[in-house]
């Protein structure tokens, strides 16, 4: 086995080593082969160094051309798919080589070797390539395919099995894929294996757990096969002596629990869940990495499970590793994501996060390498910044925090672009005078670009942020936003084909044109521009709350002076050639109570006692039929809306039209 | 609102009963961005005095009976500028929090004392007196009661000579958006009384935003 060598002597013998690989002569082939894979084994240096001279076409090509029924022949191919497999192994360039160089097919081939040697090769390298998300889709929809991976899995073969468990794990994602693996009988082949060798038990885990997700049907099949046996087995192996398989066996309780709330809801389960992954997170490895994400899919959304962490002391678990720095990125990932997740609801875990200064690492992790890390971190920030406790003190809108932020609204990647405006669109709801400090770092200008983008989800969010700066904005900082966005660019984004930027649309407007009475002249701009797109969109919402918020828009312009709620009222009156169907009315008889409230604001706000046009506005909804249905709601079940129609009714009496 | 350290000293510490279930109750009077303003009577013995207060509301979860807010105390002798301070609510739901406090120095005695000073609760008074009131439905009741309590100081610092050891009872109309309320501290004068109005800020009519977290 070759031991280090000098540098010079190394660039010598790698120069050469493409020569070595093409030689027409076995022995040079082989014994270049091994000191490729000698040199390649956990070196991701010599990896990417290799790939990019050339060596992964030329030992695919030695795969290919080999014969497999000679000794020699054999001990080739056993040696080069072992070489591929290690380029194929955590380096996504070196699984694109292999792929590229077209070994994917000789290696399948293999498979069917009557050499076990062969086969056993063959399996290990196919394996390796499966763990990348690069590996070619696999199809288990057509026949072949699944009795080829039903043949694996039955194989006597530890790696075939393997192998086949592998396909599962990467190839398995609908709910119909799911269900046809379930069909053809894998779920119980794969329960079977859970009695077989370590590395099979594995392997059937986290299969089972890959079946399982998201899919009830799956997960009663699993939970009740043999009268809970199976599941049974797994609990037992959450006290296996190996880490991963523990892990693996959490995972699939947690598919479980997440996937059908009948199963495993007892606290003892959970909080045993808890105590485990707070334990593997001690793991060095890639057990250890893999704990915090597992324990994250156990509290995310849970505000039960996020307490018994915080019990459990998960946080400051979770900081004190944080503090060993540096990181494998994963892993701070990891860690970042799982501190999120206990934050979301918890206001006792983020008073944790902010006495023991976290922030300070999180902003680090804002400006990290790892694109992962970059959005973990902001995923984090976003759901401490929950807490309208820290907010309303100003724990947030500060440069130190803000800068990094608005430069990741320009970062490379989509996903970390969007994480950084759900962060800041908790931070700019800062309800101290600090909103400048937003703007006075360009993130009114980033934002308004990102509006225009043509994804959907970016625009969204985009919106959703600029609507909660402006929300109890001062004057000086609502001017900035409608002079960046401009009258035009709100009319059309409240006609966005997508109705949830279209309800952002249209919250942002009414957060505009609240407070201040004269902020109200923003929607009358260029001949009332913005408020005939909302006048347009009620005519046909999608979704109640679509209605709700241009329904306030309409309330917060008729709380107005006389000129607006003529504006108002001219837009209710616009389109009740159907009186029956107006919009007002339609919203008025919603099931949505919301909606009801709402709309019933706007006709308070119109018919204010004190505005001198109310008398001839309340005689005009009596024409349209609002009065007689607003008369029809005294007893409505929600008691917001039945004291809101009495405030309505008792301003039209005082016109005369209560009676009417 | 902070208050100035006075005179008198009751204590004890009593759980209040939690149970029961009701829908959560819901008003757009009381949402976040509404804005109210009025005067608490800091009078003493020796003193009839009023300073002016605003409120505004910054979060409500209805869900879990929990708003908070910030309370301005604009005319403070010892303070140059308004205090502002950042409360802390909670909605008496029966099914988040019942009517005893059950901490803060408030007994049961203390909770009824301030509590039936509200004309509204009188309909309520002799079930609470009975069993904490923890089978009623306060969801169609056209009145919200609550506790707030003050947490910090916003704009001055906790040396500013002034306290915000005690709480408020508050009873919140839902019909007109007015609250009254009374101000708890075994060591400040007893039942300071806080009356506010839903301010229009110079609006004719009611005006809305809304915010939400993500």
């Amino acid at each position: 086995m070759p031991t280090t060598s000098s540098p010079s002597t190394n660039r010598f013998s790698s120069d050469l080593i493409l020569d070595r690989l093409e030689s027409p002569d076995s022995e040079i082939k082989l014994k270049a082969i091994r000191e490729v894979k000698n040199q390649i084994i956990g070196n991701r240096t010599k990896k990417l160094s290799y790939i990019k001279l050339g060596v992964v076409p030329a030992v695919a090509a030695i795969l290919a051309e080999a014969e497999a029924d000679s000794d020699g022949g054999s001990n080739l191919i056993v040696q080069s798919a072992a070489v591929l497999g290690s380029f194929a192994c955590g380096v996504d360039s070196g699984v694109r080589a292999v792929l590229d160089a077209g070994a994917f097919p000789h290696l399948i081939r293999l498979l069917s070797n009557v050499n076990e040697k062969v086969v056993d090769a063959a399996a290990r390298s196919i394996r390796m390539i499966y763990q990348s998300k690069l590996a070619p889709k696999y199809d288990f929809f057509q026949d072949e395919n699944m009795k080829f991976l039903l043949s694996l899995l039955n194989s006597e073969n530890e790696n075939l099995t393997g192998l086949g468990a592998s396909i599962i794990v990467h190839s398995c994602e609908t709910n119909a894929e799911q269900n046809v693996l379930c069909h053809a009988g894998t779920l119980e082949k794969l329960i079977s294996l859970l009695e077989g060798s370590l590395s099979q038990r594995d392997a059937s885990l986290e299969s089972v757990a890959t079946i399982i997700k998201n899919n009830p049907e799956a997960v009663s099949k699993f939970v009740g096969s043999e009268s809970g046996k199976d599941l049974s087995s797994v609990i037992e192996l959450t006290k296996d002596r190996y880490p991963r398989t523990r892990l693996l066996a959490c995972m699939c309780l947690i598919r479980v629990r997440n996937t059908s709330s009948c199963y495993l809801q007892d606290i003892g389960i959970k909080i045993k869940l808890v105590h485990i992954f707070l334990e593997l997170l001690d793991d060095p490895g890639q057990v250890g990495d893999e704990a915090s994400f597992a324990l994250s899919s156990l509290i995310a959304g849970k505000e039960d499970l996020q307490k018994l962490a915080f019990e459990a002391d998960a946080f400051d678990k979770l900081y004190s590793h944080l503090q060993k720095g540096p990181l494998h990125p994963k892993r701070l990932e990891g860690i970042l994501l799982a501190i999120g997740d206990l934050c979301s609801k918890l206001e006792s875990c983020r008073s944790r996060f902010l006495s023991l200064k976290v922030l300070n690492m999180v902003i680090d992790a804002l400006t990290h390498d790892s694109a992962n890390v970059r959005s973990a971190a902001c995923i984090c920030i976003r759901c401490v910044s929950r807490s309208i406790k820290s907010l309303s003190a100003g724990h947030f809108m500060n440069e130190k925090i803000v800068v990094p932020l608005v430069q990741l609204l320009c970062d490379l990647s989509a996903s970390v672009q969007v994480a950084s405006l759900r962060a800041i669109s908790n931070i700019v709801v800062d309800f101290l005078p600090h909103k400048s400090t937003f703007i006075r770092c360009g993130g009114v200008k980033e934002l308004v670009q990102l509006i225009k983008s043509m994804d959907s989800t970016i625009r969204l969010n985009a919106l959703w942020a600029l609507r909660n700066l402006i929300f109890l904005a001062d004057k000086i900082c609502k001017q900035g936003v409608f002079m960046e966005l401009t009258a035009s660019s709100f009319a059309s984004l409240i006609c966005d084909p997508e109705p949830s930027v279209q309800e952002q649309a249209l919250a942002l407007v009414r957060n505009l044109i609240d407070g201040c009475v004269d902020s109200v002249e923003y929607v009358m701009a260029e001949d009332a521009l913005i408020l005939d797109a909302v006048g347009r969109q009620l005519q046909n919402v999608s979704k109640d709350e679509i209605g709700i918020q241009g329904m306030y828009v309409f309330s917060n312009v008729a709380s107005g002076n006389e000129f607006h709620k003529e504006a108002v009222m001219q837009q209710l009156l616009s389109q009740t050639d159907n009186q029956m169907h107006s919009f007002m009315i339609k919203f008025l008889r919603s099931n949505n109570s919301n909606l009801r409230t709402a709309a019933i604001w706007v006709l308070i706000n119109i018919t204010f006692p004190s505005s001198p046009g109310a008398f001839s506005r309340v005689v005009k909804l009596r024409s349209t039929g609002v009065v007689s249905q607003i008369k029809s709601m005294v007893n409505d079940p929600c008691m917001d809306v039945k004291l809101r129609v009495r405030t309505a009714l008792g301003q039209f009496m005082t016109f005369g039209a209560g009676s009417m | 609102m902070p208050v100035r350290v006075a005179e008198s000293s009751t204590a004890s510490q009593v759980s209040g009963a939690n149970s029961g279930q009701t829908s959560p109750l819901v008003c757009t009077l009381l949402s976040a961005g509404q804005a109210f303003s009025g005067t608490q009577n800091v009078s003493s013995l020796q003193k009839d005095e009023a300073w002016r207060v605003n409120v505004r509301i910054q979060g409500c979860d209805f869900e879990h009976g929990y708003l908070c807010g910030t309370m301005e105390a604009l005319n403070v002798p010892m303070a140059d500028t308004p205090v502002v301070t950042f409360w802390e609510g909670e909605i008496v739901d029966i099914k988040n929090y019942t009517f005893f406090t059950g901490k803060w120095e408030a007994t049961p005695e203390d909770d009824i004392r301030h509590w039936t000073k509200f004309p509204s609760f009188s309909p309520l008074s002799s079930q609470v007196e009975v069993d904490g009131g923890k089978f009623l439905d306060l969801s169609n009741y056209s009145c919200i009661f609550m506790r707030w309590k003050e947490q910090y100081f916003v704009n001055v610092g906790a040396d500013c000579g002034l306290t915000i050891a005690g709480f408020y009872y508050v009873c919140f109309s839902c019909s007109d958006g007015s609250i009254n309320g009374y101000y708890y501290d075994p060591n400040s004068s007893p039942f300071q009384k806080l009356e506010l109005k839903s301010t229009n800020e110079g609006r004719s009519g009611f005006s809305f935003s809304s915010y939400e977290l993500q």
